[in-house]
């Protein structure tokens, strides 16, 4: 049987996570294949993961998260997977909330996000994190006409459309969360939103953590306004 | 006239220095045209100090010292904005290696090599 569904999940020293959330995954989503991209670690996180049955990806360095990403995407591409996952690597993703979101895009949406704010038990984090959040929401909003709630959220479902964007060379690789969601809404995809709970990661080493939310929310007005008015979404190239 | 003497050394010396850089295959030779054209125009304003003296009034400015400093200025922007874009371009290929690199290596270990 072919396995419609990839779970990529990246990994930056995520030793002490990588076992449980694999195991996790491997019990929630039995059918799915799954493929650790090792970001260039430092702590043995991929032979961790091959040890757990998982694929691995191993980056000769560290080259970012959205990198990472992309890089299992472009592994899903070329394994002919219908859905790809994104599946943060820190235990801070429930993998009951992939089905919701593979079932999107099943129905026909390019790109489904799991949203923190759309769960029961909401997601609030500190001051600053939501008040970057809600900045980046409404912006967001502005430019795309898209109304999602965690335009941040790791947690992602890809078809193929979505794939094949995610994938180009020139795809906003150190900051893929609003606009990437910016590109997509350009390039037509169809964007939807599932609930997805967040818990915090039990080893954690967040890049959203106190002065670098402040940063990283100044990067992503500026990367914004870039996709809004760069040429990226052009599928044909 | 000892003020000319020293940086037409000076510009000379820059010349020689790149050219011996080129040869050696230490620099790119479509970089070192920036350079060449860097050292070529410290000795033409040694040469032709009238020339700096008309642009100096071309762009309203009061001294020719001014004129110099702005234009060298100017210069290492650019240059430092030229590099910015090369690394740029450098840093996507870089990336792109990369992920061709984990992405062969991984179907390597799905389907080992075959012995022929």
């Amino acid at each position: 049987m072919e396995r419609r569904v990839l779970v990529v999940i990246p990994a930056w020293n995520e030793a002490p996570n990588i076992e449980a959330v694999l195991a996790e995954l491997r019990a929630a989503r039995p059918a799915d294949a799954m493929v650790v991209v090792d970001d260039g670690s430092t702590d043995g996180t991929a032979a961790l993961a091959r040890r757990a049955g998982a694929g691995v990806l191993q980056l000769p360095f560290h080259i970012g998260y959205g990198a990472a990403i992309q890089a299992g995407i472009k592994y899903g591409q070329r394994g002919g997977y219908r859905v790809v996952v994104t599946f943060d690597g820190d235990g801070q993703h429930d993998p009951a909330d992939i089905a919701p979101l593979v079932e999107a895009v099943e129905q026909g949406a390019d790109l489904v996000l799991g949203s923190r704010f759309l769960a029961p038990t909401a997601f609030r984090g500190s001051l600053a994190r939501r008040a970057g959040r809600g900045i980046l929401s409404i912006i967001a909003r502005r430019l795309t006409g898209l109304s999602l709630t965690d335009p941040t959220s790791g947690l992602k479902a890809l078809g193929p459309r979505a794939q094949e964007l995610f994938a180009l060379a020139r795809f906003p690789d150190r900051f893929p969360d609003a606009d990437a969601l910016i590109l997509a809404a350009r390039a037509r995809l169809h964007v939807a939103e599932r609930p997805a709970r967040m818990r915090r990661s039990r080893n954690r080493h967040s890049m959203h953590d106190g002065h670098r939310a402040v940063a990283y929310t100044f990067n992503m007005l500026l990367s914004l306004l870039v996709a809004a008015a760069g040429r990226e979404a052009d599928l044909r190239g | 006239m000892r003020q000319k003497i020293v940086f037409m050394t000076l510009a000379l010396f820059l010349l020689l220095v790149i050219v011996e850089l080129v040869r050696r295959r230490r620099l790119r030779v479509e970089y070192s045209w920036l350079w060449i054209a860097a050292g070529l125009t410290i000795v033409m304003l040694i040469l032709r100090y009238d020339l700096l003296i008309v642009l100096t009034n071309a762009v309203g400015a009061v001294v020719t010292t001014s004129t110099l400093f702005f234009c060298c200025i100017l210069y290492l922007a650019l240059l430092c904005l030229h590099y910015s874009v090369r690394i740029t371009a450098l840093t996507r290929e870089v990336k792109e290696l990369a992920q061709e690199v984990a992405l062969l290596k991984a179907e390597r270990e799905v389907r080992p090599a075959r012995q022929d």
